[in-house]
């Protein structure tokens, strides 16, 4: 697929970009995917885009605990997870990874158990809203200290180069994780081993309300990648093409044994950080505003127009059809019910231990003790 | 039988294992052309190569979170923390990423993987390399930690977590590698089961129980009881999460009079939780409050190396006052 080892060039001064704001093609090779992908690619990110904003109406209608707004992200989220070998290599997302899980083939429904914490969650309701995981789709469940799955994910790929297979990870994480000293150690470790491993960083530019100058000195993320010995690429993470194909090609290189690299996928978050943030207190609306401006959706909406590709009414068709597949799965996340009280003691270890067996005993005694139903 | 020190014993564990599975690699700093700077990984790495026996960087976190990767992804890493006083950069992967995984993922993920660490005092390290880490990882859900005190406990031990399912503390007392040496089972499937502990003597006055480094002070003391005809039941906890509830609760309880032994520091150590399930348990079986002796709640000091550690005297006193109480 790769026409040319050397198409993108690491460690630009710019982003990288194909399309323009106007949805215009601007590279000097043509474009290599077939009008399916290219579809495809803008279908993801309308689902992205819908499933996260009904979230955050969940959220606000007391439905789930806590969201991570990632509108804004999506052109990037679903780059990387076109060049993912969904089965066969391994994602280490992060928590703001609506748009990517999805894309890669979460159900909805297990996404919005894990949101609503019902028995749809295949987790079983152990954790807080967008935390993700899948064991069929390899992609590992996501903790909320963050960089800490970035030595992990290393040693995945570095099993992976072990094993000969010719698969490779990527972990995603955002601009704040890069001052961790996990991320580092990750990095180090991983050019050190040549691990078919690649890092991509969604650089939102805010790291709650602490701006990206007050994160690094260095110029840029992909900066970074000079002192682990691999290439970083700095790329428009607001064009879904330029995100797509440089996550390809490096990702291909991963697996043809050439090493990691680092990808820096500069975006912006529409929504405050989490439902519990108050954006308004560290950025002005007027930056948010000419952010909206520069939209991924419809950037590359007038791209796929330009191609003849798209027009009003599959748009108004798509979005019926996400709607009632989102619908339909909330409706079945709800209907799943909480999840068992008891079930909190499963899944420590493999055998649960003696001490925790008397806990779970006692605690059963003190609520049959206080009238309370112990089976439900 | 071979008559093996604890050091030795792990090495060929390890090389048993290894054998056995090529699933197992090892890793950690120096583990490979070096053998490990206590020679616990000798001879790994001319048998099996760097693939399977890496070198790391110089980073706990690396080493633990890339065990984790790795176990995931189906491999059997014994990862090793070169003191256990260094694995504090580590903590957190194993602390938020091996411990729940199990549970975060529910049941999706989970992380066979055993980190050792040569740990506890009585080497003139001062504090950064003679710390028993213990408690911090009892005290975390998720993680099995277990303290073998004899080269055989070792082996089986070892062999159990490395064929095990879960993610395991295995603490290594250093100041025993060479310091004792025994008869070791040289059964390549010889296996201790998780959480049992073992008594070491038999007797009914009193129960002094302990694990790890510790043992040896303990037997000691142990031997002088005897000479002035009292008779303690000694019991080697081996494991610390989950631990022989059982075996102490039977021997306190038929015995009446207990010494928990732990160079730990003090407060909240693992022998609060062992003193505090026998008064939960069999208060009223008791003839005296059980009496700890352990570490202090200092960091561990380095002029005062041998004196810091619960010796003989400190536990003979112990038992003078529970036998007088």
């Amino acid at each position: 697929m790769i026409t040319d080892a050397q198409r993108f060039q690491p460690f630009s001064d710019e982003p990288i970009r194909l399309i323009d704001e106007g949805g215009a093609w601007l590279a000097p090779f043509s474009c290599d995917l077939d009008d399916d992908t290219l579809i495809g690619l803008y279908r993801h990110m309308v689902l992205g885009r819908m499933v996260d904003e009904r979230l955050v109406r969940l959220q606000r209608l007391g439905k789930s605990s806590f969201v991570a707004p990632s509108s804004g992200h999506e052109a990037a989220q679903v780059g990387i997870a076109g060049a993912v070998r969904v089965g066969s290599d391994w994602i280490f997302p992060y928590y703001r990874d609506t748009a990517l899980a999805l894309a890669v083939g979460w159900p909805l429904v297990d996404m919005l158990g894990q949101m609503m914490g019902t028995r749809a969650d295949p987790a079983r309701a152990r954790q807080m809203p967008a935390h993700p995981g899948s064991r069929a789709l390899n992609m590992f469940t996501v903790a909320s200290p963050i960089a800490s799955h970035v030595p992990v994910a290393v040693g995945t790929a570095i099993a992976q180069k072990l094993a000969g297979a010719g698969d490779a990870t990527v972990c995603t994480f955002g601009d704040g994780a890069t001052s961790e000293g996990d991320w580092h150690a990750g990095l180090n470790f991983a050019g050190a081993q040549g691990a078919p491993i690649v890092f991509a960083c969604e650089n939102n530019r805010y790291a709650i309300s602490v701006d990206l100058q007050h994160q690094t000195g260095s110029p840029n993320v992909a900066a970074k990648a000079h002192a682990y010995g691999m290439p970083g690429y700095l790329v428009d993470g607001m064009d879904v093409l330029a995100s797509y194909l440089v996550m390809r090609d490096v990702m291909a290189a991963a697996r043809d044994g050439l090493g990691p690299a680092l990808v820096e996928l500069t975006v912006y978050r529409y929504g405050p950080h989490s439902s519990a943030d108050d954006d308004g207190v560290y950025r002005a609306s007027e930056e948010v505003a000419a952010w909206r401006e520069r939209d991924p959706i419809p950037r590359y909406r007038r791209f796929l127009e330009g191609r003849k590709l798209w027009g009003d009414a599959r748009e108004d068709e798509l979005r019926a059809a996400l709607k009632a597949e989102i619908d339909a799965a909330v409706k079945a996340s709800e209907a799943a019910g909480p999840v068992p009280v008891e079930w909190m003691f499963d899944d420590v270890l493999s055998r649960p231990t003696p001490q925790l067996e008397r806990q779970r005993e006692r605690f059963r005694a003190a609520r049959r003790a206080a009238g309370e139903d112990v089976e439900g | 039988m071979a008559v093996q020190n604890y050091v030795q014993t792990i090495a060929r564990t390890l090389m048993e294992e290894m054998r056995r599975d090529d699933r197992v690699v090892v890793l950690g700093e120096d583990v490979g052309k070096r053998g490990g700077v206590f020679l616990a990984t000798e001879h790994l790495y001319d048998t099996f190569g760097p693939d399977r026996v890496i070198d790391t960087p110089l980073s706990e976190a690396a080493i633990i979170g890339a065990a984790i990767g790795m176990s995931v992804y189906g491999r059997r890493p014994v990862a090793e923390i070169q003191f256990s006083d260094y694995v504090y950069p580590g903590f957190d992967q194993l602390v938020s990423q091996a411990a729940k995984l199990r549970y975060r993922s529910g049941g999706a993920f989970t992380t066979p993987m055993v980190v050792r660490m040569p740990a506890g005092g009585g080497v003139k390290g001062g504090h950064h390399h003679s710390q028993n880490p213990e408690t911090h990882f009892i005290h975390t859900p998720g993680l099995q930690v277990v303290y073998p005190s004899t080269p055989n406990d070792a082996k089986g031990c070892l062999k159990t977590t490395i064929r095990g399912e879960d993610p395991v503390v295995f603490l290594e007392p250093k100041r025993l590698y060479r310091a004792l040496k025994e008869d070791v089972s040289d059964d390549v499937d010889f296996m201790l089961p998780i959480g049992r502990g073992v008594r070491r003597r038999e007797g009914d006055d009193v129960v002094l129980i302990s694990y790890g480094a510790s043992m040896g002070e303990t037997l000691k003391a142990a031997d002088a009881l005897s000479d002035q005809g009292i008779a303690a039941d000694v019991i080697d906890l081996r494991w610390l999460m989950p631990w022989d509830e059982n075996l102490v609760l039977e021997r306190v309880a038929a015995v009446g009079r207990a010494v928990l032994v732990s160079e730990a520091p003090h407060s909240g150590n693992m022998m609060s939780e062992v003193a505090a399930t026998i008064a939960e348990e069999v208060l009223d079986m008791l003839e005296a409050p059980p009496l700890r002796v352990s570490g202090f709640d200092t960091p561990y000091p380095y002029a005062q190396d041998r004196v810091y550690l619960p010796g003989p005297n400190r536990i003979l006193h112990a038992v003078q006052q529970v036998l007088d109480y």
